[in-house]
Order: C-alpha cells, then sequence, then structure tokens
C-alpha cells in the first residue's frame, strides 16, 4: 500500500472582501445592517467596504469576492438598450443585408421593440469577475476569473481589451491589447466567452480595421454578419491538392523567373529600401478584376506608410476587394502580435467559401519582434537571438493556414506573400531561415541591384518558387524557360569581363543579351502586367530582335512595340490571353514585330541625322 | 483516475489528482473532455484527438504526463490545442501511454499523431490493428544487429562518399533551402520502391503541403501500399511533434518485431523534434540550457535514436532529414544528432549556389561503411581519391583568387581542372525535380558510380569540357554529352 499522500491545506478563513456601491452615500444605519446580514449569510468574516457612485442612478451593486451581483439602475438601462439595439440591427439586417444604408424601421419593426421594452423586467444580473493584481508593460495578472478559458478575450472595466494566456491556479495572465493606461491595479475584469475572434466577411473589404476588426478609417461601423477565432487549425494533408492556378503579381522579373500560383507562400525578403513592400502591393494591385481578394496586414510599421500604402491601393483602384489590417508601431506589442492571425481568419473566411485570395504579412521581423517581447515580459526564457523557443511556431502555424483546398473542399485558396527583413544581406540569420524553411519559395531583393538601377531588384540566383511553375501559363513557362539561365550566367560573366579579359564571340554574345534582358525586366513601380503584355515582352526577348537596339533604347522599344501591338492588333492580344498559348500567334507576332523594326529603325536613324 | 485542470500555460497543462490513491505515471495519457464549442467556418477536422481511446468523437484535449509536481498534481505536455481550457475542467487517465494501432491495417494510411487516420479514409478498428504504446525500452545490448552491408541509393554523391548502412541511420543536414526535403524524397522514391518490405514515413513539423504531395505520389506510383505516412506538421502544437515521430516509429518496430520484416523509416524533420521539445521546456519549469534549448536536449534525443536499432529479427534503416538552423552546424540539435549517425550528407549552401544538386559536401559528408573491409579496395580508394584532390582544389582556392588560375604549377593546374570536373559530375539530375529542371532523373549504379569517379581520377576524360560533367548520370552519358557539344562547336 502507498501512504496515502498528505492534502493541500485547507484555504484559510480568510475575510471575504465585499464592496457595496450605491448611487448615494447609506446611512451609518444601513450600512450596519447590510454588514450583519451579509456576514451571515455568507457564514464567513467579511471585510465590507461602502463606495459611492452617482453614475449607478440608483439601486445597488454588491461585489462579494469574484462574483458581481447588480441591480443598479444604470446597469439595467444599459442592458435594455443593448437588447433594443440587437434587435434592431437584426431587423435591419434582414431587410437590407450587405449594408447599413439609409433604411427606415418598418412599423412592425417598431411595434415588436414597443413590445419588447414593454416586457423587460429588470433583474440583478450575477457575474464573474476578477481584479487586476498587477499591470504593467502590456501585460496583466488578474485574480479571479475561476472560469476562464485560455485564449478567451476579457474586458476591463474602463474600456480595455485582453486576451487570456496563462490559467494559474488562482489567477490568469493577461495580454492587453487596448487602454492599458487605464488599467490599474484593482480594475475589475469580465470574461467575454468569446475565444479571441474578428468579424470577417465582405462588409470589410475597402476598409482599414485594427486588428480586433474595429475600423479605423472613419467611414463608419462595419456590419459583419460573421465571426471567426483567430487562431485555428490548417487544412490537412487529405484537404489540399497541389498548386495549380497561377497568380499573376504582374512583374515581369518575378511572373517569369520566380512564378507563383495560387495556395504557395512566397517568401519576399531583403534588405530594406529594397523594394519589398512594393513587390506585394504591386500583387495587390495586379489582382483588379480576377476575383482574387487581398488582404494586407501591416505591423509594427510607421503609421504614415500605412495610410501611404492605403493611399496607393485607393488611387489604383485596388481597395474595393482589399481588407487592410493595421497595427503600427505605436500599438502594443499584444496588438501587433495578433495582427497577422487577425489578417489570416479574415482571408480564412472568404477561402473556405472556395474563392482566392491573396495575404501579404509586412513584416514578419516585426511580428518576430513583437512576440518576443510579449514572451520576455510574460518570463518565457530567451533562446537564439533572445526569441522564445516557439518562435518558429508561431509563423509555422500562421503560414501553413495558406494552403490549396481540394475540390471537395470548395477549392479556394490562399497565396500568402510574407515579407522578412535582413540585416546586411544576410539570409542565413535566424529568423530568415526560419521563415524560408516554412515557406514554398523565396524572391530574395538585393540593395546592390537597387542602387545599380535594376529595379525590382530581384536577386535571380538566390530567388526560387519551389511550386509556381507547374501553375505558370503555359506561354509564359515556355518562353521563360531559359531565362533564369541566361541571366544566371551574364552575372558570372560580367563580372569576370569586368577585369577586361579578352573575350570570344560566344561569351561576347552571353553579355550583349544579358545586359538586355536586364534592361527589359527593369519595370517602375505600380505598373502592373498584364500575362498577354508579358507574353509579348518575353516574345520579343526570345528571339534576335534586340541585338542591334542600343541597349539604353531597348526599355523604350519593347514598351513602344507592346503598344503598337495593343492598338494595331488586339485580337492577337486576345488570342493570348484566352489561349494561353503562344504557338498559333508566333508567326503574327513575329511579323508584326518586324514591321515595327523597320519603322523604328528610321526613326532612329532620323534622330541620328539630326543629332 | 480523475482529476481535474488546476494550472494552463501554453502547452502545458497542470492537473491535480488530489484524493486519488495513484496517479498517473510518467508518459501515460491524459484526457481532458473539452464541451463543444462554437467554431466558425468548416476546416476544424482535427481540433482534438484520442477519440478512439475514449470512444467519443467529441473534442478530446490528450496529454502526456511529463514530471509529478507534488501533492498530488502531474505536469502534462498537450498534444492537442489548448485554446478554450478552463481550470476546473475534468481529465481522466488509465496510467498507460498513448497506444497506436500497428500491423498491416496500417499501410496505405495517412495518420496523425494519435493513429487516427487523416486521409479520409475509415477508422482503423483495433480488432485487424494491436495497439502498442508509443513509450518503450530500446532493444537490450544482446539483441543489437552488427552486420554491416550497404544499401545502394542510385545517387552517385551519396554512393561514392558517404554511402549508407542497411540497417542503419542516416542523416541529411542542411539549412533551410538547400534541398533537404527534395533528396528524401528522391531517396523514397529510388529506396522505398526497389526495397521489398514496408515503409514508415514521419512527417515531423515540416510542411502540410509536401505531406499532401508526398501522399498523392505514393498513391500514383503504387508505393502507398506498402507504406505508411504519420504527420505532426508544423501548424500542429509542440506536443504532436515532439510524438509524431514515436508513432511512426511505434509502427516500424511493430514490423520489425512482430513481423520480422525489414522496415524503412523516414524522419523529416528530426530537428524539429528537438525544437518542439524546447518549446515546451521552458514551461514544465526546466532551466534553459545552452542557445535556449532544453536541459535533456541529449537524453530526449537519445531515448529516441536508440529505439531505431536493427535487431536480430529485423532491421529499420532509418534515414533522417536534420534541419540546421542558422546554417549553423555547431548548434546544439545537430550537433547532438550527429554522434547517433552512421552516415551523414551535408547539404551546402554555398554549393547550392553554384547550381550543383545534391548539394552534397564532399568534404563533410561521413560513413562508417567507408571502408575497405566493407565496400571494397576500390569504391575506397575512388572514394578518398576524390576527396583528396577536391580538397587540394580547396586549399588552393585562395591562391586562386588572388594571383589566378594562370600562376598555378601545371601539376596544380591539372588539378583544378580535374576538381571542377569531379564536382560538376557530382551533381545529378533527379526524378522528383524533373518538372523544375527539364531533365530526367538518373538511377546510377553504384559500380557506374566508382567507375566514373576513378576514369576523372585517372586523368581519362581531361579532354572533355567541364559543362559536359553537369547533370548527367554515368560517365559515359557525360563523354555523349561532350562529343555532343564538340560537334555543336564545330557546325
Amino acid at each position: 500500500m502507498k501512504p496515502v499522500r498528505e492534502r493541500t491545506q485547507p484555504p484559510a478563513r480568510r475575510p471575504v472582501r465585499v464592496i457595496v456601491r450605491t448611487a448615494r452615500p447609506l446611512s451609518p444605519e444601513l450600512g450596519q445592517r447590510i454588514r450583519t446580514y451579509l456576514s451571515e449569510a455568507l457564514g464567513r468574516p467579511v471585510a465590507i467596504f461602502f463606495e459611492h457612485d452617482p453614475s449607478l442612478l440608483g439601486g445597488i451593486a454588491l461585489q462579494v469576492g469574484n462574483t458581481v451581483v447588480d441591480a443598479s439602475l444604470s446597469r439595467s438601462l444599459e442592458e435594455l438598450r443593448a437588447k433594443l439595439a440587437d434587435h434592431l440591427r437584426a431587423a435591419v439586417m434582414v431587410s437590407a443585408p450587405g449594408g447599413p444604408g439609409g433604411v427606415g424601421l418598418s412599423r412592425e419593426t417598431l411595434r415588436s421593440a414597443i413590445e419588447l421594452v414593454r416586457s423587460y423586467t429588470p433583474a440583478p444580473v450575477v457575474e464573474e469577475v476578477g481584479t487586476v493584481i498587477a499591470v504593467g508593460d502590456g501585460v496583466a495578472r488578474v485574480s479571479g476569473l475561476p472560469s476562464a478559458m485560455a485564449g478567451e478575450l476579457v474586458a476591463f472595466d474602463g474600456g480595455g481589451e485582453g486576451m487570456v494566456l496563462d490559467l494559474d491556479v488562482d489567477a490568469v495572465g493577461c495580454i492587453v491589447f487596448s487602454g492599458g493606461d487605464r488599467i490599474v491595479e484593482g480594475t475589475v475584469v469580465r470574461c467575454t466567452g468569446r475565444v479571441a475572434d474578428v468579424p470577417v466577411g465582405e462588409e470589410l473589404l475597402g476598409r482599414v480595421v485594427n486588428p480586433l476588426g474595429d475600423p479605423v478609417d472613419g467611414k463608419g461601423p462595419i456590419l459583419a454578419r460573421a465571426r471567426r477565432h483567430i487562431e485555428g487549425p490548417a487544412p490537412g494533408v487529405a484537404d489540399r491538392e497541389p498548386v495549380n492556378v497561377p497568380l499573376q503579381t504582374g512583374i515581369l522579373a518575378v511572373d517569369a523567373m520566380v512564378p507563383i500560383g495560387r495556395g504557395q507562400r512566397e517568401l519576399i525578403i531583403g534588405d530594406r529600401q529594397t523594394g519589398k513592400t512594393s513587390i506585394a502591393v504591386d500583387a495587390i494591385i495586379s489582382q483588379k478584376g480576377s476575383g482574387v481578394l487581398c488582404v494586407y496586414v501591416a505591423i509594427g510599421q510607421k503609421a504614415s506608410s500605412i495610410a501611404q500604402t492605403v493611399s496607393v491601393l485607393e488611387e489604383h483602384g485596388a481597395l474595393p476587394y482589399t481588407i487592410v489590417v493595421a497595427a503600427s508601431a505605436s500599438d502594443p506589442a499584444p496588438l501587433q502580435y495578433i495582427a497577422p492571425y487577425a489578417g489570416c481568419a479574415m482571408a480564412e473566411h472568404f477561402m473556405y467559401s472556395g474563392k482566392d485570395v491573396l495575404i501579404v504579412y509586412d513584416d514578419l521581423s516585426k511580428h518576430a519582434a513583437a512576440h518576443r517581447e510579449v514572451a520576455l515580459l510574460l518570463r518565457r526564457p530567451p533562446g537564439r537571438e533572445a526569441y522564445p523557443g516557439d518562435v518558429f511556431y508561431i509563423h509555422g502555424r500562421l503560414l501553413e493556414r495558406a494552403a490549396k483546398l481540394s475540390r471537395e473542399r470548395g477549392g479556394g485558396s490562399m497565396t500568402a506573400l510574407p515579407i522578412v527583413e535582413t540585416l546586411a544581406g544576410d539570409v542565413s540569420a535566424y529568423i530568415p531561415t526560419n521563415t524560408i524553411s516554412i515557406t514554398d519559395g523565396q524572391i530574395y531583393l538585393e540593395s546592390d541591384l537597387f542602387f545599380s538601377g535594376v529595379r525590382p531588384a530581384v536577386n535571380v540566383g538566390l530567388s526560387v518558387s519551389r511550386v509556381g511553375g507547374d501553375a505558370q501559363v503555359p506561354a509564359m513557362r515556355e518562353l521563360s524557360s531559359h531565362l533564369r539561365l541566361d541571366l544566371a550566367q551574364y552575372r558570372e560573366l560580367s563580372a569576370f569581363a569586368q577585369f577586361g579579359a579578352d573575350l570570344d564571340k560566344a561569351t561576347q554574345a552571353q553579355l550583349h543579351r544579358g545586359e538586355r534582358i536586364v534592361e527589359v525586366l527593369k519595370q517602375p513601380n505600380h505598373e502592373v502586367l498584364a500575362v498577354e503584355e508579358q507574353v509579348v515582352m518575353l516574345f520579343v526577348l526570345s528571339g534576335e530582335w534586340l541585338d542591334d537596339v542600343p541597349v539604353d533604347q531597348t526599355r523604350w522599344f519593347v514598351r513602344e512595340f507592346l503598344v503598337h501591338v495593343k492598338e494595331a492588333y488586339p485580337s492577337l492580344m486576345r488570342r493570348i490571353r484566352e489561349t494561353g498559348r503562344i504557338d498559333e500567334v508566333r508567326g503574327d507576332l513575329g511579323r508584326a514585330l518586324d514591321a515595327f523594326k523597320k519603322d523604328f529603325a528610321g526613326v532612329m536613324g532620323r534622330h541620328a541625322e539630326s543629332a | 483516475m480523475t482529476g481535474h485542470v488546476i494550472r494552463v500555460k501554453g502547452a502545458v497543462i497542470d492537473i491535480s489528482f488530489e484524493g486519488e490513491e495513484d496517479l498517473p505515471p510518467i508518459h501515460s495519457a491524459v484526457f481532458i473532455a473539452k464541451p463543444e464549442r462554437d467554431t466558425g467556418g468548416p476546416g476544424r477536422g482535427h481540433g482534438g484527438g484520442g477519440g478512439a481511446n475514449l470512444g467519443s468523437g467529441g473534442a478530446t484535449v490528450v496529454a502526456e504526463v511529463a514530471s509529478h509536481v507534488g501533492a498530488g498534481v502531474v505536469r502534462c505536455v498537450a498534444l492537442s490545442p489548448t485554446e478554450g481550457l478552463r481550470r476546473g475542467m475534468e481529465a481522466s487517465s488509465d496510467g498507460k501511454p498513448l497506444a497506436v494501432p500497428t500491423g498491416d491495417a496500417v499501410l496505405g494510411r495517412v495518420l496523425n499523431v494519435f493513429g487516427e487516420p487523416i486521409d479520409g479514409g475509415p477508422p482503423i478498428s483495433s480488432a485487424d490493428a494491436p495497439r502498442r504504446p508509443i513509450h518503450r525500452r530500446p532493444p537490450s545490448f544482446e539483441e543489437q544487429d552488427t552486420h554491416l552491408r550497404m544499401l545502394e541509393t542510385g545517387i552517385k554523391a551519396v554512393d561514392l562518399l558517404a554511402p549508407y548502412p542497411r540497417g542503419g541511420k542516416v542523416g541529411l543536414f542542411g539549412g533551410a533551402g538547400v534541398g533537404k526535403t527534395v533528396l528524401i524524397m528522391e531517396l523514397i522514391r529510388h529506396v522505398a520502391a526497389e526495397h521489398g518490405g514496408v515503409s514508415v514515413f514521419a512527417g515531423v513539423g515540416e510542411r502540410t503541403r509536401e505531406g499532401n504531395e508526398l501522399w498523392l505520389s505514393m498513391k500514383r506510383s503504387g508505393v502507398l501500399d506498402k507504406a505508411v505516412l504519420v504527420f505532426g506538421q508544423m501548424n500542429e502544437p509542440p506536443g504532436a511533434r515532439l510524438r509524431a515521430a514515436y508513432t511512426g516509429l511505434t509502427m516500424a518496430e511493430a514490423f520489425r518485431d512482430e513481423k520480422a520484416q525489414d522496415v524503412l523509416l523516414f524522419i523529416d524533420n528530426i530537428f524539429r523534434f528537438v525544437q518542439a521539445g524546447a518549446e515546451v521546456s521552458a514551461l514544465l519549469g526546466r532551466m534553459p540550457s545552452a542557445v535556449g534549448y532544453q536541459p535533456t536536449l541529449a537524453s530526449e534525443l537519445g531515448a529516441l535514436q536508440e529505439r531505431i536499432t536493427s535487431t536480430r529479427r529485423g532491421a529499420i534503416t532509418s534515414i533522417q532529414a536534420i534541419y540546421v538552423p542558422a546554417d549553423d552546424y555547431t548548434d546544439p540539435a545537430p550537433a547532438t544528432t550527429f554522434s547517433h549517425l552512421d552516415a551523414t550528407t551535408n547539404l551546402e549552401r554555398s554549393i547550392a549556389e553554384m547550381g550543383i544538386y545534391p548539394a552534397v559536401d564532399p568534404l563533410a559528408s561521413t560513413s562508417r561503411l567507408l571502408d575497405p573491409r566493407v565496400v571494397g579496395e576500390r569504391h575506397y580508394n575512388t572514394a578518398r581519391g576524390v576527396q583528396a584532390i577536391l580538397q587540394r582544389y580547396k586549399d588552393l582556392q585562395d591562391v586562386i583568387a588572388i594571383l589566378g588560375v594562370d600562376e598555378l604549377s601545371p601539376e596544380d593546374r591539372r588539378i583544378v581542372a580535374r576538381a571542377r570536373r569531379i564536382q560538376k559530375f557530382l551533381s545529378q539530375p533527379f526524378f522528383v525535380s524533373e518538372q523544375f529542371t527539364g531533365i530526367p532523373g538518373r538511377f546510377v549504379p553504384v559500380e557506374e558510380t566508382v567507375r566514373g569517379f576513378e576514369e576523372i581520377l585517372e586523368g581519362k576524360h581531361d579532354d572533355l569540357p567541364e559543362q559536359a560533367f553537369y547533370m548527367v548520370g554515368t560517365i559515359d552519358e557525360a563523354v555523349e554529352k561532350g562529343r555532343a557539344m564538340a560537334r555543336q562547336e564545330a557546325s
């Protein structure tokens, strides 16, 4: 027989803390009567405190330990107001789904509302509360709340919101999302019964929201009809299918050499100021008319940069199909930490209803830093580069939720473009290698290229796409197959050629060609190209047409030819767009190019003569 | 035994079994029934697990006892997400470890860490699949099999420099994106297809997309009927990633012990197992060790690795991928793993950047089998010859960078030329990456591999251009390619 273990000590007979709140101060006799009554009813000694609070209007509110019995007038009015608001909102939803609009209330709605008010009987509200023991640095420790769930949202009196992270024997640890400056020791905390969630659905499109789903763009409330947990499992092995549809970013260098498919996770990585955000924003702009919905999550950025991005999207007509989730640098770290999960939940809602979504996380380096801040404040021990042990898991579980769903699951997809910032071009640092090991490839931007005028500054050697090749449009695949190799060889040779070595003919031809490819791939920000335009440009590159065009005029030549084809041969462009093939238009396009080149030579010649 | 939840911190749960006569011992499974909660939308298929053990399909949190902390409280690692748990929830345990189905009934299936199917197929009834606990002792000293034989992989760089032992343990080391998974997929294709016995694939903390692709490709090639796939991927809680390797291993052991079969065990990626342990270690109340890893890193890894072994009854050949965080081979996780392996293949980013795939580092990869008594004198001498010439080239590289190739002695220049040919010849087109390279894969028998490198060392092919050796199979193919290039040049 084993010895019976000792029981833990019985709870001490500590006095119960009771707070009696009334609108007006109570008379001493009445106070004494309440004191006697309570200690008898509870069978324990009580430590009683009287408070008067005119905002109660009338009635009485008792807080006994962690339970509040609220029989005040203000609470009853508040409850009635909430009921009425819910009732009216439901009625408006039924009559005009999709928006608040200018809706008049029907007679029937009014009648039922009056009935609701008439039949309302106030009753004391009994609820469980906790009180803040300690607070600071965005983290609060709360006593009480015995039935709080891990991950549940809590409301602080005075308007703050937070989330339960740790459940301890007699207290819970919370992270604070908002209102942190109003929370003090003793602030009352209530459970909301909701695991952290955000509003989702089409109502959010075109809006800028914070990570809790509240609008921050001043365009009025969002009447979303559905909510979704910010955390959720990723689609499993059998729920997926291989990536097989292209996602056009509208950037020739990317679509030709690092193609992205719907449902792929492609990392955009590079030093600061190398055009990472521009690539992501161009990808969003390029989705116009394609039916792909977009979510842009800004994490820890300057508020002014976020505003700029939003105005760029607006300018290019991309906002109506985009949700912007903004957690700026001044938002508390916990709010920055949940931002990508919130954005992901919004994107997931569309994916599971069979739509295609593109989500941009800008950027995950700042997200990792926000997570590190929260984790260290919660006293989790630091590991490599002081990041906590689960820094891989937070990004793994986020990015795994982006997928191409199988037909049985509705066939929707979520393409993720996470952005990670490197320091001094070091891709083998901790967070960059972590995210590289999660994503399906990376677009590596290099500051050397950027400053030497190659923009977008894609380093073709280090950029890969592990799955997108399968999804490319046939014409693109065919025309771009040698581009990567040609460009890589050009880079190697050009470094070599700097020594002024004697070059043979073949090498010179390689260099000649490489210079022109680099020129054609240059592309200004926010000037996205449709797939047929890209095909035409790649077609020009595929032959020997550019060999005698001066390097500095190559770009101009290709752009002019593109304009020419669009004007003179709209049917050709349509054929490419519809079939996605090049074979049948190859001849026509070649002839058009020959003719165009003759004219171009004429123009060039005159130009030279006049000079 | 019934207790109740008193504390939840991330993936670690404290459960009080106060008043119970016995406590669930360490490693036993504890089940916490979570009341159904409204969850938005589809895609919430596998929130919980262990349904089979409890006989109910509700959301159940499964946890494993990690330690007893006193006063009737046990500290557990959750294998399911802990969101939505409350204090006071009832927990039950029968004092036994998690048990998973084994035997022929699991073949052709995709399972999670609990041994439950996640391929949409019918459940596995316990009648045809005897359950085996995932925790057990490694085979004893006297049961160990000491016979060394070589496993032909058909991959030149592997067979020549770091031959894999049949019934041994092999590690593929590499940083992010240098081609570990591609190499393991190619090995599955070559070895699993040729191999007579069964294969077990444990996906630990890697991409679910790759799991899906592996599953579809195994279905297509017909290998799936002789294989079982177990997944605890990177989106799953640390507890699931910590135990998915055990689940796969338990199934492999059952084939070895009960059917006396030769088993192939693929684990992608064993680093994620260590990483999952590190994630929960601090929450379990342990002090952190070097680089924030768990103090128990070596013993945790040892407990798993020592079970992956061949006995007199049957063999387990295991091929494990090991992620090298931040390309740092001195990181405690890969460094500790090295000593458990019979052969290692190191993949190097600088080689991948040269476009040479597989990016095997010929000077860092090792094998216990590279011994004249095992592979024969000819193979041994060729392999060492290749390493010697590559080492010489490496030493010369600084000189070349400063003075240029022309300043070298004729002898050294010849060495450089041959070394560059060898470097190129170590590349090989893969079947699984055919869609990217556009070149069909090659399986090169080991005699052909040895002959090819031997001939280059002897200088038989000094006249062929370097490019002829790139992305080819046998040496005959390189010769052919070289001739074709010469013809093209002439015309």
